[in-house]
């Protein structure tokens, strides 16, 4: 296991600094966006529930920034994050949890199933390491078709436990297939803290099978994305498979109704990682240190942010719900109406 | 712009919070993130942060009140005083909903009955208080019998205006507990009904019907009088009166107007297949009968035989009467050729063609032959009336005893037209009553 | 015509349509070198190599998540079950995963991979390598459920199968393999939804699905020197079912039996005696009866395991019953 230890802030690379303003604005917009739907659940405006991946922002643009379009990854029930840094955009993702037609899988999917195709997101999965073998089988297939797109599957400690992740670790590393395990280590599985169901380290799961791993601080969007460059060239070099575990946080509880948490964490260390190791705050820190952006350029991109969202969420709940004739639809390829097949 | 407070939603199987206490006062400055109320669910009490700063105002919520996840109980304000707005909701008093006043207009909730014998129920709690929104289906209230407890749910959506009956109140069957009204009701009211005196509120209409007991399930009209011998794979158990036949069997027999039960009469076994139904060849159906009545001012014929068989040697009365009959119907019928007339009763049935040859020298025929009529002799017995079904020919009766007779005639569509069937009675009675008709003509 | 094994159908079958399409390979439990402990892949790996036929460990869910994954990126894998029975292992990924992907993602994203399989008892293999779970699977909406009922339909369906855009489960009768029938040498594909009328009869209609059809036209044999004509029909795929073709053939006969050599109870046999009780209800003469496995695990012992499949003299007999107007399960 290579430890990417809290290195001294790095000096800022001028050419970069589009890039750099791009991965704050984009943690500010899953911020923005986790806000909304939060939100939108605790005044009963939206239907089911969900997990905000809030506290988690530099893993998910840390990654995805290193990845293009054709690149694919697989997400999690905690998956909004994930969509926007893929590229999503605010208006389909918010008429999705809303369960509108103009949502990305037309409401069929909501929070726990957006996909996002055309980013190459396959989904997200509401099966807690369901999608394990997707993210490896997409890496199967790019290295059977030459094909030189790298896929990175999104998952939790949490997961760990799923006897998929050994069956598939084995075969991504005997086979040596693109794909990148991103382990986010929140520090708790559900309502459990991650010590009390995962023995050892989880690093080391991978090295047993051969593969590489890597820890970093996954509050540091500037250290994970470092990570992800290196590691997406070594995999489309068929250097892969790799394995990181990224240290994170998760500010809310496990979903948005898990309020009262004291019994498995305590205010005190919420506050903690929200003022001292907040990914956004480090990083417009940092931004206006290097003298990449002026607080008030800052100011203005958030509040444009904020609009955005707020607009896209206005839209989402004046846009139209499905037609009940959809109900049936996209349940086969090739039958329009799956419930009326010989009826 | 002013921001919404609402209920939180703050668990995943939670629908509606109490408010133990409000942090803020109305009018007070509050900054976001700075708790504002106090809640309390099923799972815990926790505080609830405001999502946006300014002033607390339209405070609408008492503490103690349970409200429903999602319902506004108060907004932020940009000025301390910002009044409610025309189109907000009225500003609830701390005390709850009224418990004086006109009742809302609305759908009325009955207590509902729910036992066979009973008559009263017990409100044991309400899931709703006045002013909640409620979907077709969402529990009501709950309610006691004597057998159990159950959940009422709302039959239709609307809006909760009134409850009239406090929890642990004995309502009647049929009395009205609550109102649902379409519209948020404007001034949703709580009383118990010590409170309204104990004067039943019945919204006539409403009052549901008691449920008729079902009729004990009676065997149908076309059980058949005849079963046979159940082939053994019959269940022992078969009910008695429903007949056991195929789909298909049911659908032809349906299509082709034939009665199961009269097949199975025929000797079908059961269950009964579609080929029993296409093998069965249905007798044509009973056309629809006549009768006709008359009756004579004495008994004629009784001396006529008896003078017939001194003078005349006819000793055959009923050869007689069958050519009274046969005259009878001749004249009634003028086209009529050769007659034949069936005589049933008094002993051996016998057939007489062409009785009517005046003194009747006719003997009982010895080859069958369809008849024209049926004659029934029944004189001399006890039956006075009488509602037979037709027969192959027209049945013309007699009856009577002592002086005068009795003469009925019973056909079917087909058989006699109407004037026919007058002058046939009319005619036969009159020569009972003076047979010298039946030589004179 | 040339007449071939089921084995050398699927065989052909495979190897066509990896000539056609380069994006299907296969991906099983020695299915290489080994060509599957029924030899049923022989020669494969020496035509498209290492890379298009590729051994797994022994891992199904992972192999089973690996295919899903691959199908949604563009790839066709057939995916090998060595034994029906380890469809059990693989539920998430072809249940929860395969099977619902398309409809959650609103038609977005496709899956278009095969799982290859088998079914079919007394071959003395016990409980865990000898069960029918067609009906597991033909339960999820999203999945297609092929039943081939000789070597002519193992071709064509497996073909169909592979070109499909949905996830297909496809089932051999694995006491089938070495079984010849007529196969053309010219290339067919057999589509999904179009049952088989394998014997026209008058009488009685005999539904049966894979191993159950040869059981089935053995029976209609007995039953015509006995006067009685049955029709014989082969459904060939359950999902999509020809609905119309067994509607059209029980109205013509009033009477049915279904038979799958599924166990009987929530089966293949209920889904289809269920449809026509409510689609052709006025149009019986007597009562549809379900012919499944017995509702008993597999036993090893010959003695036992005979007693649990359908046979030709126990379809013969019922039969015989409805046609003679008997009052069957009456009580």
């Amino acid at each position: 296991m290579t430890s990417m230890k809290a290195t001294p802030e790095p000096q800022a690379d001028r050419s970069n600094a589009e890039r750099y303003l791009r991965m704050y604005r984009q943690m500010v917009r899953i911020r923005t966006f986790e806000e909304q739907a939060n939100q939108l659940y605790l005044t009963a405006r939206m239907p089911g529930l969900t997990h905000m991946y809030s506290g988690e922002e530099a893993v998910a643009v840390g990654i995805c920034e290193a990845l293009t379009d054709t690149d694919r990854i697989t997400s999690t029930h905690r998956g909004h994050g994930h969509c926007v840094a893929k590229g999503a955009e605010f208006r389909s993702m918010f008429c999705e949890l809303l369960g509108k037609a103009e949502g990305y899988c037309r409401g069929k999917g909501g929070s726990m199933h957006i996909a996002d195709q055309s980013h190459g997101n396959l989904g997200a999965n509401a099966i807690v390491g369901g999608s394990m073998g997707i993210a490896t089988g997409s890496a199967l297939r790019a290295k059977l078709f030459g094909q030189d797109d790298v896929t990175v599957c999104f998952f939790g400690d949490g997961a760990t436990a799923q006897g998929l992740l050994y069956e598939v670790m084995n075969m991504a590393a005997l086979w040596k297939l693109p794909v990148i395990y991103a382990c986010e280590n929140n520090g708790y599985s559900e309502y459990t803290k991650t010590a009390e169901i995962a023995a050892g380290s989880l690093t080391a799961r991978a090295e047993a099978f051969g593969i590489e791993a890597f820890r970093v601080d996954g509050q540091d969007v500037l250290a994970v994305n470092e990570l992800a460059e290196r590691l997406v060239a070594r995999a489309r070099r068929g250097e892969g498979p790799f394995f990181i575990e990224l240290e994170t946080y998760r500010y809310h509880g496990h979903h948005v109704g898990d309020i009262n948490r004291d019994y498995y964490r305590s205010k005190e260390e919420e506050t903690l990682w929200k003022t001292e190791r907040d990914p956004i705050i480090r990083m417009r820190a940092w931004l206006v240190e290097q003298g990449i952006a002026a607080e008030a350029e800052i100011e203005a991109m958030n509040a444009q942010i904020r609009k955005d969202a707020e607009d896209a969420v206005a839209y989402a709940e004046a846009a139209p719900y499905p037609d009940p004739s959809e109900v049936d639809m996209h349940v086969f390829t090739d039958v329009l109406h799956a419930t009326r097949i010989g009826a | 712009m002013p921001h919404d407070v609402t209920m939180p939603q703050l668990g995943m199987a939670q629908d509606a919070g109490k408010i133990v206490a409000w942090l803020k006062k109305p009018g007070e400055r509050v900054v976001a993130g700075e708790a504002l109320f106090e809640v309390e669910t099923d799972k815990a009490t926790m505080e609830v942060e405001a999502q946006a700063a300014g002033f607390l105002t339209e405070v609408r919520a008492a503490e103690g009140e349970d409200v429903p996840v999602g319902r506004v109980i108060a907004r932020i304000s940009e000025t301390p005083q910002e009044a409610a707005s025309a189109s907000a909701a009225p500003v609830v008093s701390a005390t709850g909903p009224g418990s004086s006043g006109p009742i809302p207009e609305g759908r009325a909730v009955t207590m509902p009955q729910l036992g066979m014998a009973q008559d009263t129920g017990i409100v044991v709690a309400w899931h709703v208080a006045p002013g909640d929104k409620v979907a077709e289906g969402d529990v009501l209230f709950e309610v006691e019998t004597d057998k159990a407890t159950m959940e009422v749910p709302a039959s239709a959506a609307g809006y909760v205006a009134a409850l009239l009956a406090g929890e642990g109140e004995e309502v009647p069957v049929g009395e009205t507990v609550a109102i649902l009204s379409d519209r948020m009701p404007d001034a949703p009211m709580r009383r118990t009904r010590a409170e309204a005196g104990g004067t039943p509120l019945v919204v006539q209409p409403a009052a549901p019907a008691p449920a008729a007991p079902a009729p004990a399930a009676a065997p149908p009209a076309t059980a058949p009088a005849i079963v046979r011998p159940a082939p053994t794979v019959l269940p022992a158990s078969a009910p008695q009166g429903r007949i056991l036949a195929s789909p298909k069997a049911r659908r032809l027999a349906l299509e082709r107007g034939i009665d199961m039960a009269r097949l199975v009469a025929s000797g079908v076994s059961q269950p009964v297949h579609a080929r029993d139904v296409e093998a069965f060849i249905a007798p044509a159906s009973a056309p629809a009968s006549h009768r006709l009545a008359a009756g004579t001012l004495r008994d004629g014929f009784t001396p006529f035989a008896t003078w017939a068989a001194e003078t005349a040697g006819i000793t055959d009365a009923t050869a007689l009467l069958a050519g009274f009959a046969a005259a009878s119907l001749r004249a009634a019928m003028p086209a009529t050729g050769p007659l034949c007339i069936a005589v049933t009763g008094r002993g051996a049935d016998r057939v007489y063609p062409d009785p009517d040859d005046r003194l009747g020298r006719t003997d009982p025929a010895a080859s069958p032959m369809l008849p024209a009529l049926i004659l029934r002799d029944l004189r001399g017995s006890r039956i006075t009336a009488i509602e037979m079904g037709t027969d192959r020919a027209p049945v013309l009766m007699v009856g009577g005893r002592g002086d005068a007779l009795t003469v009925t005639l019973v056909w079917a569509d087909g058989q006699l037209l109407a004037d026919a069937a007058l002058a046939l009675v009319d005619g036969f009675a009159g020569r009972l009553e003076e047979p010298l008709r039946h030589l004179l003509l | 015509m040339r007449e071939i094994t089921l084995s050398q159908a699927v065989n052909e079958a495979l190897a066509e349509e990896m000539r056609r399409d380069p994006s299907v390979f296969i991906l099983g439990e020695d299915v290489a070198e080994a060509g599957t402990p029924f030899k049923v892949l022989s020669g494969l790996v020496q035509e498209f190599g290492k890379d298009r036929v590729i051994d797994t460990p022994i891992s199904e869910p992972g192999f089973m998540g690996l295919a899903v994954g691959a199908a949604m990126t563009g790839a066709r894998p057939v995916v090998d079950i060595m034994f029906g029975d380890f469809l059990f292992l693989i539920m998430d990924q072809l249940c929860n995963q395969a099977a619902k992907t398309h409809y959650m993602s609103g038609g977005k994203l496709n899956v278009p991979l095969v799982v290859r399989t088998n079914l079919g008892a007394t071959r003395r293999s016990a409980a865990q390598h000898s069960q029918s779970l067609q009906a597991l699977v033909a339960h999820i909406p999203g999945l297609k459920v092929a039943l081939p009922s000789s070597a002519y339909e193992a071709k064509g369906l497996l073909k169909t199968a592979i070109r499909d855009n949905n996830p297909v489960v496809i089932f051999e009768d694995k006491l089938m393999y070495q079984d010849k029938a007529p196969v053309p040498e010219e290339e067919y594909l057999i589509p999904f939804g179009q049952a088989n009328i394998k014997r026209e009869g008058r009488d009685i209609t005999l539904i049966a699905t894979s191993s159950m059809v040869q059981v089935a036209m053995k029976a209609a044999e007995a039953l015509a020197s006995s006067g009685i004509s049955a029709e014989v029909i082969d459904p060939r795929t359950i999902v999509p079912l020809d609905e119309a073709t067994l509607l059209a053939s029980v109205k013509k006969t009033s009477r049915a039996i279904v038979i799958d050599e599924g166990h009987q109870s929530y089966g293949v046999t209920a889904e289809i005696a269920s449809r026509l009780n409510e689609k052709a209800f006025y149009y019986l003469d007597a009562p549809v009866l379900r012919m499944g496995a017995m509702d008993v695990p597999v036993p090893f012992s010959p003695v036992l395991e005979d007693l649990t499949v359908p046979t030709p003299d126990r379809v013969a007999e019922a039969a015989r019953r409805l046609c003679a107007g008997e009052m069957i399960h009456a009580a």
